[in-house]
């Protein structure tokens, strides 16, 4: 058999070799450096506001205003990786050399987590140095993270979340099988559905706004926040969402015929 | 070795492919033969575990694809030139196919080489031609140095001189003892490349046969023109012969050939018009066959999948 060890680093020489994940990279760093200029107007406007006034400011945290993005780009990633192979037909070439599916997608999946981790772990690192360097020693609410060390967890949990969203990704476009749809769904659940969350009544906003994807990030660091899991439950939230995109990424991918 | 046993697959209620049993041996080309939608390629895909069966099998080898141990190392398969990802090298499309099945990464410089990619081996595969895509597509198959070839309408597309590289190189790859099945839906094709036939139609073997065999097979009836014809007609029936009559009274000839027929008028006194040995073209045969493979199953027509 094909071991799985031969497989991932195929699935690294053609992930690397897609064109578009250097373009959904540089579009996680066009995220992160406008969510710097919204962080430093925020932090120009904190400065010329009065003592009263700046008690009333939100967090200037990342993982609200750079993440969720950065989260779609790597996340479109992982879905590249098997929608691209559809959409052009190599999905036969691949599955001639790897015919064992649940071994091609698990693969594929071992390959979306250390894009999407590592990816994830770079880009919060920075949007949180970048974060940091703006607020200097500016105390909370605006700045909740006194000192350096206390954002470390903010900053794992962030890159937690990626991870999750490009696994998700994959286990999208194992289903859906399309480019479009699949990028389509996968903006609707990190992007969209936390605005929707909004319009809820709030016992449903926090009910619902608690499961989704980037709001899993301050839950899984702990800490102050409204949402409603335990980082307990968040790591669950987050596995949750792992097995259930592979898992019907998995049924969907093995049981259908390639045309 | 091939063996396909019984095989079946249903779209609903019809059958694309329908209880059809067959072998490939090695050191030959079998041309896999039948008109658009007969149901080769859904074979072939059943065959490389693309698609399941719905009942039957096809092995490889005595295994089924997915079972064989990196398969790139025992079948080398085209099924189209669109397979490689055209925003990727011809070389890094072959290098992961390689990493995959542990093949050693310079076998990708020696098949580019052997299928005249080499120049070209780090342009996108969006760039190349029909026929360099094609080419790319038998490099792919060649990586792994595999006993056992499958091709699916390789010649599609292509140019006289990249149906005489392709013509060649299965040749070539046959001559080395290798198991070689490709699929066509052109019988002139397959006269000059292959060395077995198997003909499908609507699902089902129709004939399984070498080129020479069927060629000799439907090859000879005479046609024979004569004032007297019905006379004629009965001194050949005498003879054993089959005489059919066409719309403008000449005769069909079958079981006699021209010398027999013309030397049974003179011994007749009966004068002859014309005589004239016709040999059916395979394309013609071909068609016969595949009509009336047609014909015993009243199934609607599915679109075309070729």
């Amino acid at each position: 058999m094909s071991t799985l060890q031969d497989t991932v680093a195929a699935e690294w020489i053609k992930i690397r070799s897609l064109r578009s994940t250097s373009a959904f990279l540089a579009g996680g760093v066009v995220a992160m450096l406008l969510g710097g200029l919204i962080l430093f107007l925020l932090v120009q406007s904190y400065d010329a506001a009065s003592a009263a006034d700046r008690l009333n400011y939100e967090t200037a945290d990342p993982t609200v205003v750079t993440m969720p993005f950065v989260a779609f780009f790597v996340g479109a990633i992982g879905a590249m990786s098997v929608t691209s192979e559809f959409t052009t037909g190599s999905i036969g070439a691949a599955l001639l050399a790897v015919p064992r599916r649940r071994v091609l997608l698990g693969a594929k999946a071992a390959v979306a987590a250390l894009v999407g981790g590592a990816a994830g772990a770079g880009f919060s690192l920075m949007a949180f140095a970048d974060a940091r360097l703006m607020l200097g020693n500016r105390p909370a609410p605006l700045n909740p993270w006194p000192r350096w060390t206390d954002a470390v967890p903010t900053v794992l949990a962030a890159a937690v979340v990626v991870l999750v969203t490009c696994v998700v990704g994959l286990g999208l476009g194992a289903v859906m099988r399309s480019t479009a749809a699949t990028l389509t769904t996968l903006g609707g659940l990190v992007l969209v559905a936390p605005i929707f969350a909004h319009f809820l009544p709030t016992t449903w906003q926090l009910r619902f706004g608690s499961i989704l994807l980037p709001n899993l990030a301050p839950q899984l660091a702990g800490g102050d926040h409204p949402w409603l899991l335990s980082q307990g439950g968040a790591v669950a939230a987050a596995a949750a969402y792992v097995v259930l995109a592979l898992g019907a990424g998995a049924v969907s991918f093995g049981r259908r015929d390639i045309s | 070795m091939i063996e396909v046993r019984e095989l079946t697959k249903r779209y609903g209620p019809t059958s694309a492919v329908d209880g059809l049993s067959f072998e490939v041996r090695p050191g030959a080309v079998t041309g896999f033969l039948g008109p658009n939608g007969a149901g080769k390629s859904t074979t072939l895909r059943i065959l490389l575990g693309l698609q399941r069966p719905t009942s039957g099998e096809a092995l490889i080898g005595g295994l089924r694809y997915d079972q064989i141990c990196r398969p790139l190392r025992r079948v080398g398969a085209v099924l189209d030139a669109g397979a490689a990802h055209p925003g990727r090298t011809a070389f890094t499309h072959l290098a992961g196919l390689a990493r995959s099945n542990g093949i050693a990464g310079d076998r990708v410089t020696t098949v580019l080489e052997e299928v005249g990619l080499a120049s070209v081996a780090h342009q996108r595969v969006g760039r190349f031609s029909l026929g360099m895509r094609q080419r790319l597509g038998i490099a792919a198959a060649l990586l792994g140095d595999p006993a056992v070839i499958v091709l699916d309408e390789p010649v599609n597309g292509l140019d006289a001189a990249g149906i005489r590289w392709i013509r060649s190189t299965l040749r070539a790859l046959a001559a080395e003892g290798r198991t070689v099945l490709l699929s066509s839906h052109l019988m002139s094709e397959m006269a000059v490349t292959a060395d077995h036939v198997l003909i499908i139609g609507r699902g089902r073997l129709v004939e399984e046969t070498s080129v020479a065999e069927l060629r000799s097979r439907f090859e000879r009836d005479v046609l024979v023109r004569s004032p007297r014809a019905p006379e004629l007609s009965h001194v050949l029936t005498g003879l054993g012969a089959t005489v059919t009559v066409t719309g403008d009274g000449d005769l069909v000839v079958a079981g006699a050939g021209a010398p027999a027929v013309g030397e049974a008028a003179a011994a007749a006194s009966i004068p002859l018009h014309g005589l004239t040995a016709r040999s059916a073209t395979l394309e013609d045969v071909y068609l016969r066959m595949t009509e009336e493979a047609a014909d015993f199953q009243a199934a609607p027509e599915r679109p075309a999948r070729s």
